[in-house]
């Protein structure tokens, strides 16, 4: 279904592969691609979600605290689990990292699936174009697709940061009207 | 450290927040460990069928989460 995508929406995609490689994850799901339509300077997609005071950084930070699959030590202390001690324990046997997450590791090579979402997400780009009469998906289709959707953690994302979803997608679609 | 957790446990034990996030993180841990230990044991020469005994697993879900490139045996590569 990529043949329609513009340049810049593949590289949006191939983007969304990268942040969530890079955050460790072992799928793509709709807040990679949220983060990569934000990495992209310059684009209709990045210039409205800057307008409505979206950067990167801080969808990255809410992202990390949403999906971060990380040993929080502090909430393990909270039940009496010290995760300096088994991180120790385990070191001494198994040798330094043991305990790190492997999944990163294998999540390097080739390419990481889509969460149900995120494939959702991509077919309502398709959609919002065919609406929006438009032979290509353009990455503003793509953030139209990701604003439709609405339940993936992009939209959750979005919405814990007040950012007005009915504005941002009439804004997206008359910057998309030629 | 055993003051600390007492401290914190005591402090935290009715936020659903931090009671939560503990879950999650011992979720995590386990899924760890236990991707090591199996692939520990798998180098050791140990069957699915011995593993999956301790585990307290069938043969068929250990075999079936933890082979196929899974595990250090196959990182090493």
């Amino acid at each position: 279904m990529f043949e329609r995508f513009t340049p810049e929406a593949r590289q949006v995609v191939e983007g969304a592969q990268q942040q969530a490689r890079e955050l460790g994850h072992d799928r793509i799901g709709t807040e990679h691609l949220l983060l990569a339509l934000l990495t992209r300077q310059g684009t209709t997609s990045s210039t409205v979600l800057g307008r409505h005071g979206l950067t990167r950084s801080a969808v990255a930070t809410d992202v990390a605290r949403f999906a971060g699959s990380e040993l929080d030590a502090s909430a393990l202390t909270s039940i009496g689990v010290d995760l300096d001690a088994v991180r120790t324990s385990v070191e001494a046997a198994f040798g330094p990292g043991a305990l790190d997450d492997q999944g990163d590791r294998r999540s390097r090579t080739g390419h990481l699936p889509f969460t149900p979402r995120a494939k959702k997400v991509l077919e309502l780009s398709l959609r919002e174009a065919i609406a929006l009469k438009s032979r290509s998906i353009t990455d503003g289709h793509l953030l139209l697709g990701l604003i439709r959707e609405g339940e993936g953690l992009a939209a959750t994302v979005l919405h814990d940061r007040g950012v007005d979803l009915a504005a941002l997608r009439d804004e997206v679609r008359l910057a998309l009207t030629p | 450290m055993a003051d600390t957790a007492q401290v914190a446990s005591a402090a935290s034990s009715k936020d659903p927040a931090v009671g939560l996030a503990a879950v999650r993180s011992l979720r995590v841990l386990v899924e760890r460990l236990e991707e090591l230990q199996v692939g520990n044991a798998r180098e050791q020469g140990w069957t699915w069928e011995q593993i999956a005994e301790r585990l307290g697993v069938s043969r068929q879900a250990v075999h079936k989460k933890h082979s196929r490139g899974r595990g250090p045996l196959r990182r090493r590569d």
